[in-house]
């Protein structure tokens, strides 16, 4: 899809007439069956990331040859990879190198952060670890606010417009790569408030109703794939965190197409209840996805 | 160098071509090193980006006159003393990248006078004594008239973001507007623009009008008078001028057999040469355009003792009194102004800042610190600290925060005002503190659970925390709120809370200098107890 179309559309549905666009739509999950959750639990990060998107169909499943992909992972703090802030770069790698064995036209990376763009790329250790790839089609890139558009949240009920990442809208598909953290307000940061880093605007106001904005964004801003980064937990003075000792190494990753369902799992090893994340509760509410681990089906796979 | 004559004049031109290459050669350094004052990748910069500053001898020796103490960082500044000893002023002519865009200007608004002589040919010398003077005293104002900082801070505090401003609004036209054909050739530009020339994020100023209107005043002083200037104002070139005419470049200038050709004269943009076309070498830039021109090739100029002038200094007794008076009132008159008694809270120094008085000192104005530093939070100030303060770097932490991880400012500063520390220091050094207002933050006044200062708060330990509290909120609903609250011995007063807050207008917390390390009287009673 070229920029001048994509943009025309979204006006359009901004407008609220194209109603057909599958793109911004998530379906509700009214009869669905099961969500399906892969688990890979070892100490070969690389190698979890495959076996988890494997333990859910694939990454054929996701990624079609020629797709544009979008990997979103956290990147938003100037940390290094075990203050356990950013996804850890091994598994944003793994994943763009599985992206590209599928046949991706281009995979771009990228993050609004919150401290200083190039440190937080640079500090992440993610970039260095992308440039070991050495394939042209991995674009990381900071972001361009020319790229943010306005956009209708039609199923909102807190959040009603806001500010997106064009990018993150328009790719064939769109993987989120949180990593699961402590967080103060919201108690845990995973992935439905990792798509914080989408969007534009005064993002703090997002706070004050945050669990149901964060499920409103959810509705539009939608992955294809999460994946999220539980090798290493933050477990206090999140989300930034910056003390190794705040740090519990559990050696997961975990992959589903849901991202209620994800979230909700990714709690658990925090040893605390779905039920206790806002945006995981407001999310299931909207029919986001599934929260109730005992209705997941978790292939876990050691490795 | 040279000997007087004709058939040498091919010679000359050359003389002329090779200064202009030069003069370019340093402009483009200068600019290099002006865009290369920024974060490269690692924690270091690249070395020699605030080379300028440490060759100026000026400000070298306001800045040892002040502090009373050697500072080996300006050493450099004996290289252009040296050169003006052997060479002139040839600073001033081949290398100033403020000389050099002072020519560039006379190419776009040529003088209209081509008087020869001098407005002020004192001037600069009186700047140069009144400064180093006001310098002991500990009144250093040196930057206020330094080409360099005159030059950087122009450009920093107003035109490079305005290039930014202007470049980015272009190519977001055409990104929006213009179809995709035109696309594919401007978007590549802006990406090479955006790696290789512009900022990487939008800054915005107080002071970029001021900043910028000195910088214009300069270049558009370049239409009443060729170096305008050089020659009226710059106290840097009365230092190398005083240099220069005691050294050892001599010239040897026309003579009475030129009879009433007055070519040398009228082409000097110094004003160098005298109606007896003796050249003095405390004015002469060494250009060489009178060497091209002279019709009988007899301009040379040799290290011998040769027949050059040596034009008389007219600075009288009485005049050199007043203002070595100056010098030494200006300062003694800080001491009755309000700020000596009620310091402004709002003066928040960079990590790594000397005390006041020595910082002050120190500080030449450059805009370095303020052009590296990350989050666009150091402003340069205004009045907050005193007459003599204008331009010295501070934190407004509305418009930004000082990145916890990040000790750029202390690696640019020439004079060491701002010390270099290590990243351990950095992130204990206590530039200020935060306080809540209360009456606006959402948590007290709304009920609402904000927490997006406790978010941002860098410190490993959190200095910003909340407490779960009930509370009757506004509409008389009993709810439990997160209230943030603040753990005095951990704030460093990095303002990241205060630039984050999502308020509209006055943020919910902000940050004043209480607490500082650099300055004991102004320690926290809470936690420091009362000394």
């Amino acid at each position: 899809m070229d920029r001048r179309k994509f943009v025309k559309e979204v006006l359009l549905w901004t407008a609220g007439l194209g109603l057909g666009v599958p793109c911004l739509k998530v379906p509700l999950l009214a009869a669905a069956p099961p969500p399906t959750l892969g688990v890979a639990i070892g100490k070969d990060y690389p190698l979890l990331v495959i076996k988890a998107v494997e333990a859910i169909g694939g990454i054929e499943a996701f990624v079609k040859t020629g797709d544009t992909v979008v990997i979103k992972p956290n990147m938003g703090w100037d940390r290094t990879p075990e203050q356990g802030a950013n996804t850890h770069p091994l598994v944003v790698r793994s994943l763009a190198e599985l992206v590209l064995d599928a046949g991706a036209s281009k995979v771009q990376v990228f993050d609004y952060t919150c401290n200083e763009k190039r440190r937080c790329y640079t500090n992440s250790g993610i970039i260095d670890e992308l440039k070991k790839v050495g394939d042209k089609r991995i674009r990381w890139e900071h972001i361009d606010h020319r790229k943010f558009i306005p956009v209708d949240i039609a199923r909102g009920k807190s959040l009603k417009r806001w500010e997106i990442y064009k990018d993150a809208l328009s790719a064939d598909c769109y993987i989120n790569v949180p990593v699961a953290k402590h967080h103060g307000l919201s108690r845990l940061s995973l992935g439905l408030k990792n798509s914080m880093g989408v969007i534009g605007g005064n993002r703090g106001k997002l706070h004050h109703n945050l669990g149901q904005e964060l499920a409103d964004l959810a509705t539009v801003v939608a992955p294809k794939l999460t994946v999220i980064d539980a090798t290493r937990l933050l477990l206090r003075n999140g989300p930034q965190g910056g003390r190794v000792k705040d740090v519990k190494v559990v050696d997961t990753v975990i992959a589903s197409s849901d991202p209620v369902a994800a979230d909700a799992y990714a709690t658990t090893l925090f040893e605390m209840q779905p039920k206790e994340i806002a945006s995981t509760v407001a999310a299931y509410k909207m029919g986001l996805g599934e929260m109730a681990i005992d209705k997941m089906e978790i292939r876990t796979v050691q490795v | 160098m040279m000997t007087g004559k004709r058939q040498k004049k091919q010679v000359s031109g050359r003389h002329i071509v090779i200064r202009r290459i030069a003069q370019l050669f340093f402009l483009v350094v200068f600019l290099v090193l002006f865009i290369r004052t920024d974060y490269n990748g690692s924690d270091h910069l690249d070395a020699g980006v605030n080379l300028l500053f440490r060759l100026d001898p000026y400000l070298a020796a306001c800045v040892v006159l002040g502090v009373k103490t050697f500072i080996a960082l300006l050493l450099p500044s004996l290289v252009v003393i040296a050169l003006a000893l052997f060479l002139g002023r040839s600073f001033c002519g081949w290398f100033c990248p403020m000389g050099t865009l002072l020519d560039l200007c006379q190419k776009i608004i040529p003088a209209k006078n081509k008087k020869n002589g001098t407005y002020f040919p004192n001037l600069g010398l009186f700047l140069l004594i009144f400064t180093l003077i006001s310098s002991v005293f500990g009144f250093a104002v040196a930057g206020y008239f330094d080409p360099f900082s005159i030059l950087v801070r122009g450009m920093a505090q107003a035109f490079y973001p305005l290039t930014n401003s202007l470049t980015v609004e272009f190519f977001t036209f055409t990104y929006r507007e213009l179809p995709g054909f035109v696309n594919a050739i401007t978007e590549p530009v802006y990406d090479v623009l955006r790696a290789w020339v512009l900022p990487s994020a939008q800054k915005f100023f107080q002071l970029a009008y001021l900043s910028s209107f000195m910088l214009l005043g300069v270049l558009f002083l370049e239409a009443v008078q060729r170096r305008f200037f050089c020659r009226n104002l710059c106290p840097l070139g009365a230092m190398l001028s005083f240099i220069s005419r005691n050294g050892m470049l001599a010239s040897h200038g026309g003579n009475v057999d030129c009879r009433s050709c007055r070519i040398c004269s009228k082409s000097c943009r110094m004003g160098a040469i005298d109606t007896e076309r003796k050249i003095d070498m405390g004015s002469c830039n060494l250009c060489y355009e009178c060497v091209q021109k002279c019709p009988r090739g007899i301009i040379s100029f040799g290290f011998s003792a040769m027949t050059g002038s040596k034009r008389e200094v007219s600075l009288s007794r009485r005049k050199l009194l007043v203002v070595a008076f100056a010098g030494f009132l200006l300062p003694s008159v800080k001491s009755v102004s309000v700020l000596a008694k009620n310091p402004s809270p709002l003066l928040i120094r960079p990590p790594g800042a000397l005390a006041e008085k020595d910082f002050l000192q120190r500080c030449v104005r450059c805009a370095e610190c303020i052009q590296v530093c990350l989050g666009n939070a150091l402003q340069p100030a205004f009045f907050q600290a005193g007459i003599d303060g204008m331009f010295s770097p501070t934190l407004v932490a509305r418009t930004g925060y000082c990145e916890f991880n990040c000790t750029l400012c202390g690696q640019v500063c020439p004079t060491g005002a701002i010390s270099q520390l290590t990243m351990q220091e950095k992130h204990q050094s206590k530039i200020g503190h935060a306080w809540f207002d209360k009456n606006i933050c959402l948590p007290f006044v709304k009920g609402i659970s904000c927490m997006v200062c406790e978010e941002h708060c860098p410190t490993p330990e959190k200095a910003i925390r909340f407490k779960e509290v009930a509370m009757v909120n506004d509409k008389g609903k009993a709810i439990t709120v997160k209230q943030p609250y603040l753990v005095d011995e951990l704030c460093i007063g990095c303002g990241i809370c205060e630039t984050k807050c999502p308020l509209p207008g006055r943020s919910a917390i902000y940050v004043t200098n209480a607490g500082e390390h650099r300055h004991p009287d102004n320690s926290l009673s809470t936690y420091d107890g009362y000394s």
